[in-house]
């Protein structure tokens, strides 16, 4: 189990680095979650719009979005997807948006 | 070992033990019985496990994990066992023993076979350590996460629980890339075609997160013309990942996807995608689980391209791709699967320089997220130390990019892209044909090429 420390307070990661308590997700965290588990010291619109938009669709609808939802909700071509977030959409952009790991061979 | 897992171990109870001690007995086939007296603790496994190689304790050498396993049959099914336990080092299942199981065969174990194969004695460790899988799964102990997948696919046909729209969105949106990639507005990506020659089926993980591998996929069958589709419905997700929890039953309604969308649809040819685990699942287990052979053949996608090359139904250009290649052999598809050669001879054809690595073929290391490890967050250190094998070896072919036939094995190897600081590309063995591919003169795209072609 993994951790880290955000606002004088400890929030539980799983081993992979993903939110154990998803819910207690917001933009600030994100970044911390950027800088410590994708290595990206600052997060620009685009990666934004991506993070926002999977959030938005996780609240909706529980899970992670297919990446062409998320293409074609931000505007994003898949390409500029895959560079935004190096360890990918799942590891990098779901862990972000604070989601819990996806299921399947990620 | 997560919480959870930890509570249910606690909560065991005498019935339940029993209970996995009977499934365990009675799926140990009688030959592999056998085997679990046969260890004469030689240790020579021990330097073919990769969680061994990268850390060289007790509990990591094959033998030891075996011997878990083998003193409890000791003491519950032979004589010496029963009267005399310590002579034999025989142990009864308790709760202890069953942690040690769990430890031993999820926590610690990708179920590669690379030491059976350099077993003094031949033993088959991964049967036996299914068998101890299947019997902690009847006992409620398959870690979550591997589960979580397992139910998916009885579900949704799928193990990413993707529903039908948003596959065939996809599809549809891979087809329009597809035709602005090769000029030809006849490029298509076929579904639910009735009496197609050949039914695709591939990762859901390409479908959801990574299409570029589908779409390479979909260009190399245009090239070829071949007559192929995917179906809409269940039927197009290769993976079971029921063959890594071991319940049979699971698998059996799993596979039973695949052969039911081939007589749906009417297909001659069942084409197994780049993924280790999903060809063994349908070629060699498919037929067991199902009691029933197949009345039709199951090719893997690595075969197809082989043969294309062959009979000169594609041509590439090996200067499309000039960085140097290794390759790595996904343990279910080469060491368990028999298929080798195929995906080598389909690469010297595709790159400039191909390096193997060092041991090759059914020799060659796993990745060390293979068996489920993928998907079992919980032992995620453990996985990402036993890949340090993997790691080394690709660094010392001195390649950049590695070829790796098995959805799983890329995004473990991905992962240890990152920690090893590899700073190799990872790519299908389909995605360096496509790159590669000399478009048909027949069709109208001979006319722009792959560069002309992009907006
Ligand atoms: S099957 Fe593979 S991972 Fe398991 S003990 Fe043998 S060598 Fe190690
Ligand atoms: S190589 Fe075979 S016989 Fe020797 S210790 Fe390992 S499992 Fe036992
Ligand atoms: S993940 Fe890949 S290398 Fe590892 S066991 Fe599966 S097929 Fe083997």
């Amino acid at each position: 189990m993994g951790s880290l420390v955000f606002n004088g307070q400890v929030v539980a990661l799983n081993e992979e680095g993903f939110l154990v308590e998803p819910g207690l997700w917001n933009e600030d965290l994100a970044r911390v979650l950027a800088r410590e588990e994708e290595g990206l010291e600052t997060l620009d619109e685009e990666h934004w719009a991506v993070i926002r938009f999977i959030r938005a669709h996780f609240e909706e609808k529980q899970g992670a979005p297919m990446v062409r939802a998320v293409c074609k909700g931000t505007g994003l071509r898949l390409q500029r997807i895959y560079d935004l977030f190096p360890s990918g959409p799942a590891k990098g952009a779901c862990k972000l948006a604070g989601l819990p790991k996806p299921d399947g061979c990620v | 070992m997560s919480a959870e897992l930890d509570q249910k171990l606690e909560a065991l109870t005498d019935e339940t033990l029993a209970k996995g001690l009977a499934v365990f007995r009675e799926h140990l086939k009688e030959a592999e019985a056998g085997f679990l007296n046969a260890c004469v603790r030689c240790g020579l496994c021990a330097d073919s496990c990769h969680y061994h190689r990268a850390e060289p304790r007790l509990e990591n050498v094959p033998g030891r994990k075996l011997d878990h396993i083998a003193s409890v049959f000791r003491a519950h099914y032979t004589t010496f066992g029963r009267v005399a336990p310590g002579l034999v080092g025989a142990k009864r299942f308790d709760r202890d023993m069953a942690r040690a199981w769990v430890d031993a065969v999820f926590g610690r174990c990708s179920l590669c076979g690379r030491c059976s194969l350099n077993c003094t004695i031949g033993i088959p460790m991964p049967a036996l350590f299914r068998a101890a899988r299947r019997a902690l799964g009847a006992m409620g102990l398959v870690p979550d996460d591997l589960q979580a997948n397992v139910e998916n696919s009885l579900r949704h046909g799928n193990n990413m629980a993707i529903e039908r729209e948003e596959w065939v969105e996809t599809l549809e949106w891979i087809e329009e890339e597809l035709q602005a990639e090769t000029g030809d507005p006849q490029a298509r990506i076929p579904v639910d075609k009735q009496g197609a020659r050949c039914l695709f089926t591939v990762n859901p993980r390409e479908a959801k997160f990574f299409p570029l591998s589908l779409q390479a996929s979909a260009k190399v069958f245009w090239a070829a013309k071949e007559d192929w589709t995917l179906a809409s419905e269940a039927g197009w997700d290769l993976t079971n990942y029921a063959l890594f929890t071991c319940e049979d039953d699971q698998a059996a309604a799993i596979v039973k996807n695949l052969t039911d969308a081939m007589t749906r649809l009417g297909c001659e040819v069942l084409v197994i995608g780049e993924c280790g685990h999903g060809y063994q699942s349908a070629r060699w287990m498919g037929p067991e689980w199902l009691k029933s052979a197949f009345p039709f053949p199951v090719v893997s996608i690595l075969e197809l391209m082989d043969q294309y090359l062959d009979e000169g139904r594609i041509q590439v250009d090996p200067t499309k791709n000039t960085q140097p290649v290794t390759l790595h052999d996904p343990c279910n598809l080469v060491r368990h699967g028999g298929i080798s050669e195929p995906q080598r001879r389909v690469l010297r054809r595709a790159v400039n320089t191909f390096t193997e690595m060092a041991p090759r073929g059914i020799e060659n290391y796993c990745c060390g997220g293979g068996g489920g490890q993928l998907a079992m967050s919980e032992y995620r250190n453990r996985r990402l130390k036993a890949g340090r094998m993997k790691a080394d070896q690709i660094r010392a072919t001195g390649a950049k990019v590695v070829a790796a036939p098995c959805h799983n094995c890329i995004d473990q190897l991905s992962e240890l892209n990152k920690e090893y600081q590899l700073k190799v590309h990872i790519k299908t063995v389909a995605e360096l044909v496509a790159a590669a591919l000399v478009p048909p003169t027949s069709t109208p795209s001979s006319t722009p090429t792959f560069a002309e072609a992009q907006p």
